[in-house]
């Protein structure tokens, strides 16, 4: 089975084979209708070739048939000429007169029924196309049969046969061809409304779920599947709404009892207690964001035309993460261009990337080392540390969600990596790792800069 | 002075009560919308701790109707929702600060006093870290309770630092808090005023110090 990409290939090619069936039925017709048409020419001629003999009979004085042939009549049905052929016979079917040498009938079945017959006989290799005519002399009755010998039939209808094939057949091509260009044409035209549907379905994204395609151009017969489409995308933009709801609705079910365990075990009494407790339920308040950044950027897309100052986000994260760092006796340090950097991007997923980066680098570095911001005009964010560095072996892995070098080491969770890696993607950024001489990771993140 | 809470969840409304207590403040709870409209309309509170998911409404709703009446009241807001653009949305609708849940009632305590401290508002001004105080209402810092002689410049960046408490303070910040928006800065100007001011707080036997972060700001803490 044949199977083409193309609604237009299709019909090209199935327009061509019609067009070629076409031609061939209408060339059998055609000729079918010319040879008819010779056929009756032919018939009426030696009709009017049977008269005019039947008007050469007569009576003689003894009330006998005579019949007297003009010269020229004579010549057409020698035996020379051979083409022609007469015979009469009466109304016993005895033969009267005939052209032929054996002095036979032209055709041996019995003609005496109607009072004009065409008829056909096979005689030797040639075969005798004819008419018989009634005619009455006198009182006797008689038929007179005249035929042609369609070895050699006349030519001049012969070349009209021919003629057609050469003069008419050929026009029916480039008409059937000029028709198959008008219905390229025509269903281009009518596919129309469905091109320009496909390319508002091109700008169909999770950003901008509320796209549905136009129905009101879209011909009737592909209308069902355009509405089907349209009624796909409202379920899946339904889909999108419930999960962005539940994201919403499970940080407020998962915050709020922590906010309560949090502030119970800020009354308690035994401050000793309370530190180990209040560790507890940050880290897992810290699990509970990151797990919640997860889904929600699972939702979540690039607006179009969306652009984030690089350098303020950077600084924002700085100053957020500053206390922390210096808690545990780090330091933060930001360097780079004070204008702003623009790239594309949302400055809230940046800063969730950056500030991802930023807490890791801070668990990891050494105490009393710094850890370093550094933007660049380009649109690059480098946080450099000083800790251990990666390994080349697990440059890959760092990346999957809950990997984790030291699955002991408390306050990891293994996703801050997976969302800045999440979040590189949404933004076409890339990320790159090295190690630092002595020792130390630097991660940069390189998003798409926009000229300002 | 008292505080109202409104917060859906009972547990939570009646710790923040208990902690607010620790700390000298009076609290009443309320749990909808509903509620908290007709009493804001007859009752006067120092602040309000409003949790955004309410039962019966959102309570950015509340905040909005509350600054459109030109109801001054400090809002703290409580969410559970941590996004930069729900923050900015909060701050938009009125909210004077934003607190993610959870947190810690040390954090929440501090950050309503922020509030309650600005001009106009109820509480004594009086900024303490370790052994250093700050009266915001004379400008005075004091060390060890001995009030202490600062410049009018390195008095203005303390007081910048100590009501920042436990935040950074960026340098544009301290720029704009010294030299409002008039004239050129020399660069190095507001590294040269913290630098004196450190120097002046490590002399005078202070128990706090005065971090740079580099590219940043500056932050003041106390002493390890």
């Amino acid at each position: 089975m044949l199977r083409f990409k193309s609604i237009i290939s299709r019909i090209v090619f199935l327009h061509i084979v019609a067009v070629a069936i076409t031609s061939i039925l209408m060339s059998l017709a055609l000729s079918w209708l010319l040879s008819f048409a010779t056929d009756n020419i032919h018939d009426k001629a030696m009709q009017e070739q049977a008269v005019s003999v039947g008007n050469r009979l007569g009576l003689d004085s003894d009330g006998r048939l005579q019949l007297d042939l003009p010269l020229d009549l004579l010549g057409l049905y020698s035996q020379a000429y051979g083409r022609y052929s007469y015979a009469v016979i009466d109304d016993k079917g005895t033969v009267l007169f005939s052209s032929l040498p054996d002095h036979t009938a032209l055709f041996p079945a019995d003609t005496r029924q109607a009072p004009v017959e065409f008829l056909h006989h096979r005689r030797g290799n040639a075969t005798v196309f004819g008419a018989s005519v009634k005619k009455t002399i006198g009182d006797q009755t008689v038929w007179i049969q005249t035929g042609e010998d369609l070895a050699n039939r006349d030519v001049l209808t012969d070349d009209i046969v021919a003629d057609f094939y050469r003069n008419v057949g050929w026009i029916t091509l480039p008409i059937l061809l000029v028709l198959l260009l008008a219905d390229i044409a025509i269903f281009r035209r009518a596919l129309r409304p469905l091109r320009e549907a496909s390319e508002i379905a091109e700008g169909i994204a999770p950003e901008r779920p509320g796209v549905r395609l136009p129905t009101e151009a879209i011909p009737r017969e592909v209308r069902p599947l355009v509405s089907a489409v349209n009624q796909g995308l409202d379920r899946l933009e339904e889909g999108f709404r419930i999960q962005r709801d539940f994201t919403a609705d499970a940080a407020h079910e998962l915050r709020t009892p922590l906010a309560v365990l949090r502030s119970r075990i800020d009354l308690l009494e035994d401050p000793k207690m309370g530190d180990a407790l209040r560790h507890d339920v940050d880290g897992m308040a810290h699990i509970i964001s990151q797990l919640l950044d997860i889904a929600e950027l699972d939702t979540l897309a690039l607006q179009p035309g969306e652009k984030a100052d690089l350098q303020a986000v950077a600084a924002g994260i700085a100053e957020f993460v500053a206390p922390l760092a210096l808690a545990q006796g780090k330091d933060i340090a930001l360097s780079g261009p004070t204008e702003p950097v623009w790239v594309r991007g949302n400055a809230e997923m940046l800063g969730r990337a950056i500030r991802n980066l930023a807490e890791n680098a801070i668990n990891h570095t050494a105490p009393g080392s710094t850890v370093e911001f550094v933007v660049e005009d380009n649109g690059t964010i480098n946080v450099l540390d000083r800790g251990p560095g990666i390994g080349e072996d697990e440059r890959k892995l760092i990346f999957r969600r809950f990997w984790r070098r030291d699955r002991r080491k408390q306050g990891s969770t293994g996703l801050g990596l997976s969302i800045v890696q999440r979040i590189a993607e949404l933004h076409s950024a890339s990320i790159t790792v090295e190690n630092r001489e002595p020792s130390g990771a630097c991660f940069s993140l390189k998003f798409v800069a926009l000229k300002s | 002075m008292r505080l109202l809470i409104v917060e859906d969840n009972e547990e939570l409304a009646e710790l923040l009560a208990k902690g607010l207590k620790t700390a000298g403040y009076e609290a009443d709870m309320l749990s909808t919308v509903e509620e908290a409209r007709a009493v804001l309309s007859t009752t006067f509170y120092a602040a309000m701790i409003l949790d955004l998911g309410l039962p019966d409404g959102d309570g950015l709703e509340l905040l909005r109707e509350i600054r459109q009446r030109d109801n001054p009241i400090p809002v703290l807001v409580l969410t559970a929702r941590g996004g930069l653009t729900d923050r900015v949305h909060g701050l938009r609708s009125g909210a004077d600060d934003y607190l993610v849940k959870p947190f810690a009632l040390e954090e929440l305590i501090a950050r309503l006093e922020a509030q309650l401290r600005r001009p106009g508002q109820l509480l004594g001004s009086n900024l303490r870290i370790a052994n250093l105080a700050f009266d915001t209402q004379n400008r005075q810092a004091s060390i060890d309770d001995q009030p202490q002689v600062l410049s009018a410049r390195e008095t203005a960046v303390l007081e910048l630092l100590m009501r920042s408490k436990g935040r950074v303070v960026s340098k544009k910040q301290v720029e704009d808090h010294i030299f409002g928006h008039s004239g050129e800065v020399a660069s190095n100007a507001i590294e040269v005023y913290v630098h004196r001011l450190r120097k002046q707080l490590s002399e005078r036997g202070a128990r706090v110090q005065v971090h740079t972060i580099r590219g940043v700001g500056y932050l003041i803490a106390e002493e390890k």
